[in-house]
């Protein structure tokens, strides 16, 4: 039994795990003499599943050689990425081999976290649990979908409780609600790539929006269809997508609004169009937004407006969009309605502004979370209205803004129960840890949102053995959990793996295919990484919302507007702790392992500060010092702090670098949807120490290309002249 | 370049195809294949996810803030970003980006300043630096005018992979020591692996064989990769159409509006990619 091809294999074990099977998810130590199949040594093979990085769902294909994960590409299966993949989810490995995850449950016990056995943490969760009054029980997560979000809510039914909070900073929630009254679906499929002109407020598409990768596949096909689209971008501080607009226009931080209006005005009073179903309350505010007016409350040059209006007019069909800039003010639904108005008077919604993918199993769909659960769960924790909580792929505990008054809200709650794959400021607040596989440990089914066509659930299978034994799935705890409520009727299934192969058996005919039996469905589904599924699309309706004049910027006459900027690589702090994502600099800063304030150079100037100075940024809700960045890519009235940074925990890469500008945010709403508003807070700036070595460091040498012939830019006749476009 | 090619060639070596040239302007030459490269600057939007998928295929070392601010980071893939109308009060014609990595060039100023000849050229037209032979000189990227090769001052791997990263490391390739010098090989372990394939099926290596990591990742396809001595091939296509001719050190098109243009080909290095020009319509 024990011969060579054992001891080798054993030898073999101290560095590399052994391998494991993927059909089956069960652990088999291989003999390298006679390997499976599936293992050659020495060949990489690659298997299909998905992204978890963000909310999006891209699919992936990992590769995975003598039972390591080693590099992650797109799926080109997958109507969402269509083979392509961000860097975060390149970064996805460095998640997976993270040295510092949670490998073991860890209990409190006299005021710090120790490890238990599983054995215990089970038994302290079903103790704990089993008490608790229902409706006083609540799961707090990230946007969730497919199988794990139909168990949390299995779970919620059968703790008799309702209170599923969803919290995500990086969010289109405002808009959802325009998109939902307006159009009738609240997730419009945006057609960047049928449009010849798109006009964006702030919309970060390409960068930080709810599936960059989709529209990073459509804004080629913008850019090199039979003309080529024009993109103009207005916003307070460039993003990632500013970076590539033909022209770009700084505005005055939340006078968004006023600038659609302006824009509507001329369509409708100068230019002629249409103003058929408008409300008639909405049609004479939209008089009162004259291009002189509003050129001086935004800030925008009067002559823009208009070229950018006659434009639209001529460039038909094109996309209006709205970004968190405009959506982030206590007006952000009434400037996000402002915005979107003009899609219906240009005529976009059926052209640019398509259906979107309807889940045809609304259990399944996903649940897109935002900022207004993060105030309601803080509520309700200040308002001893919780006895347990489970937390999950979501970090309120640095993410709200201390003005929210959450930790003091968590100490009312007596069970606080963390699923993490860190140690992460939630979990580190918890009483118990429950530790999660990676996403390439796992099973799992998404259901992207966004995508090219149809509706689709993107594939989750292990890519690898788990890295730490005693880590475990999250639809497996979930299932756990179901277990220990006896009359949930889960106890048929031996582990999620289990649960989701039932489910999968249990699809409608419609869905397999004609596939010959649920064994063949089913490997079919994990080679491909993505099932089809069978839509049905109600077109949608183009109506105007009555809402409110949004008013010209903040409330306060003064001051300096403060942006806690996202940005494709950290997101919204979770992947601080990915070195790979720490050393990209950020895309138009270029600044590297930190924090940073983004400033105009004249403001700067203003206020005393010089490129690299130690600067402190004050709010009402407290002050953070770091240091400045001059960049002309700033409105002058405005102040940017990017997100991700400032963690007080969350391993060695993340740990005590930089500052984190949610911390000092107004507690201010958006008045309709009482999303917060994050892109309203009102600071001011002070030099506080000048700069010093490896105080700020940025990749690059140069700013300018110095007359060097680097990167040459041509005028769009000539491309129309020599490509046709 | 060898060190034989370099002593039999020496007084050709410098010379371009308007000057008589290295290379038989008829079309003779010693390559087997000829990988080039194609980045559209118009679709190029800084986003660095060629950047990151570089670090996860090529085993790069992240060497951290203090490293990277004394100019050790290891980004063979990195994407400058310029302001071009520094005199207006915005940048109204948002950023220039520019995916900057070894050009693989053709008459390589880093090839005969090497001592050891441990970077040279390849039959398939790559620069290729042979880490075991390297040793540290730094007379390569002393020369290169991209600044795109990259030095092993410390042993980075004693902080970059620590357990159980290290099981992330790509076996095709190394890991780099202390001493060594490093840069982009245009994937060149995917390079070996399409063409041991090809090799297996008895076939030539197809034009798609071989996608190097930051063209797979692109979120915007900019980046096209191919070997342009295969005439139906997709780069060949390209670098036809924008009549951008190698071996030259200025170009000259029949058609001079059309965007392909190769960084400083007028040092006579004979880059092996080609840009295409970024677009801006004027509003």
């Amino acid at each position: 039994m024990m011969g060579w091809g054992g001891a080798g294999t054993l030898l073999a074990g101290c560095d590399m795990p052994s391998t494991v099977t993927l059909e089956e998810g069960r652990e088999e130590v291989i003999s390298y003499l006679s390997p499976e199949e599936y293992v050659i040594p020495g060949v990489g093979v690659w298997y299909a599943s998905t992204c978890t990085q963000c909310a999006a769902g891209c699919g992936i294909h990992g590769r995975v050689r003598e039972g390591r994960v080693l590099k992650l590409e797109g799926n080109p299966a997958s109507p969402v990425n269509r083979g392509k993949l961000c860097l975060m989810g390149q970064a996805g490995v460095q998640n997976h081999y993270n040295p510092d995850r949670v490998t073991t449950p860890l209990l409190r016990s006299g005021g710090s976290l120790s490890p238990v056995s599983w054995e215990k943490a089970e038994q302290v969760l079903a103790e704990k649990l089993g008490g608790v009054t229902s409706g006083r029980f609540a799961w707090f997560t990230g946007s969730m979908s497919g199988h794990q979000l139909s168990l949390v809510s299995s779970h919620l039914d059968a703790m008799g409780s309702d209170k599923h909070f969803v919290h995500e900073v990086v969010n289109n929630s405002v808009a959802q609600a325009v998109y939902a009254d307006m159009f009738g679906d609240a997730s419009p499929r945006l057609r960047i790539d049928k449009a010849r002109m798109v006009l964006s407020f702030g919309a970060d598409f390409m960068g930080t929006s709810e599936s960059p990768l989709l529209y990073s596949g459509d804004y080629t096909r913008f850019r090199t269809g039979d003309t080529r689209g024009l993109l103009v971008q207005v916003e307070p501080k460039m993003s990632l997508t500013g970076g590539s607009a033909d022209l770009w226009m700084p505005i005055r931080p939340g006078t968004e609004g006023v600038l659609a209006l302006g824009i509507a005005n001329l369509l409708l009073n100068k230019l002629k169009m249409s103003d058929a179903g408008i409300p008639a309350d909405v049609r004479a505010m939209i008089n009162d937004y004259d291009v002189t007016s509003v050129a001086r409350i935004t800030g925008v040059a009067g002559h823009r407006i208009q070229r950018v209006a006659a434009l639209l007019q001529e460039r038909s069909p094109s996309l209006v969009l709205a970004g968190a800039a405009v959506e982030g003010h206590t007006h952000g639904y009434a400037s996000t309605a402002a915005v979107m108005m003009i899609n219906h008077i240009l005529g976009n919604v059926g052209r640019t502004i398509e259906p979107g993918a309807r889940m045809p199993f609304p259990q399944l769909a996903a649940k897109r979370g935002g900022t207004s659960d993060l105030v309601a769960f803080a509520e309700a924790a200040r308002g001893q209205q919780l006895d347990a909580v489970i937390f999950h792929a979501s970090n309120p505990v640095y993410t709200a803004p201390a003005s929210l008054g959450l930790e003091e809200g968590l100490a009312n709650i007596a069970f606080k129960v963390a699923i993490a794959q860190f140690p992460d400021e939630t979990a580190m607040a918890a009483d118990l840890v429950l530790p999660a596989a990676s996403y390439l440990e796992d099973w799992g089914t998404q259901a992207p949102a966004f995508l090219g066509g149809g509706a689709a659930l993107q594939m989750q299978q292990p890519l690898m053995e788990k890295l730490h034994a005693e880590t475990r799935g999250f639809g497996d705890i979930v299932l756990t959990l179901l277990k220990q409520r006896r009359d949930a009727g889960f106890e048929a299934f031996e582990d999620y793996y289990g649960y989701l192969r039932n489910a999968f058996a249990a699809l409608p005919a419609s869905v397999k295919d004609g596939t010959a039996s649920d064994e063949a469905f089913w490997n079919g589904a994990l080679q491909t990484g993505v099932v089809m599924l069978p839509v049905d699309v109600a077109p949608l309706k183009s109506t105007v919302v009555a809402f409110d004049p949004p008013r010209g910027g903040n409330d306060a006459a003064d001051g300096l507007t403060l942006i806690p900027s996202p940005r494709m690589g950290l997101w919204d702090g979770r992947h601080a702790n990915l070195p790979w994502l720490q050393e990209a600099p950020d895309q138009i800063s270029k600044v590297v392992w930190d924090s940073w304030a983004e400033i105009h150079p004249e403001t700067a100037q203003k206020n005393g500060i010089s490129q690299g100075d130690l600067i402190s940024v004050s709010s009402a809700h407290g002050e953070i010092r770091t240091r400045a960045v001059l960049l002309k890519s700033m409105h002058r009235d405005a102040v940017a702090v990017p997100l991700g940074q400032g963690h007080e925990a969350y391993g060695r890469y993340a740990k005590g670098v930089g500052v984190n500008p949610l911390k000092i945010i107004d507690p201010a709403r958006d008045e309709k949807t009482g999303e917060l508003a994050m892109y309203a807070t009102r600071v001011s700036i002070k030099r506080i120490a000048g700069p010093e070595q490896f105080g700020l460091v940025k990749a690059g040498g140069s700013d300018t290309q110095a007359g060097r012939r680097l990167v040459v830019t041509v005028p769009a006749e000539q491309l129309r002249r020599t490509e046709g476009a | 370049m060898s060190l034989d090619n370099i002593l039999n060639h020496w007084s050709d070596y410098r010379k371009a195809a308007e000057d008589g040239g290295f290379y038989d302007p008829e079309g003779n030459h010693p390559y087997e294949h000829r990988w080039t490269m194609s980045i559209d600057l118009d679709l190029c939007n800084g986003c660095n996810a060629c950047s990151t998928a570089c670090y996860a295929e090529n085993n790069l070392a992240f060497v951290g803030k203090e490293r990277f601010e004394k100019g050790h980071a290891m980004n063979w893939m990195r994407i400058e970003r310029y302001w071009d109308d520094q005199e207006k009060d915005y940048p109204e014609r948002g950023a220039s980006f520019l995916p900057m990595m070894c050009q693989q060039c053709g008459s390589a100023t880093c090839e005969p300043v090497c001592p050891v000849a441990a970077t040279y050229h390849t039959p398939d037209g790559l620069n290729a630096q042979v880490y075991n032979r390297c040793i540290g000189s730094r007379y390569c990227s002393n020369n290169c005018p991209y600044r795109v090769r990259y030095f092993n001052f410390y042993s980075y791997y004693d902080d970059a992979w620590p357990e159980p990263m290290q099981q992330q490391l790509n076996p095709d390739i190394t890991v780099r020591d202390k001493g060594v010098m490093e840069k982009c090989t245009f994937c060149v372990q995917r390079i070996r692996s399409a063409k041991e394939k090809a090799k297996m099926e008895n076939r030539e290596v197809r034009d798609g064989d071989v996608v190097p990591a930051c063209a797979q990742a692109c979120p915007t396809s900019a980046i096209v990769f191919g070997d342009t001595l295969d005439e139906n091939s997709a780069i060949s296509k390209l670098w036809k159409k924008h009549q951008v001719r190698r071996n030259v050190t200025k170009q000259h098109k029949e058609n001079p509006e059309l965007r392909g243009y190769r960084i400083f080909e007028e040092l006579n290095v004979d880059p092996s990619v080609m840009y295409l020009e970024r677009v801006r319509e004027e509003v």
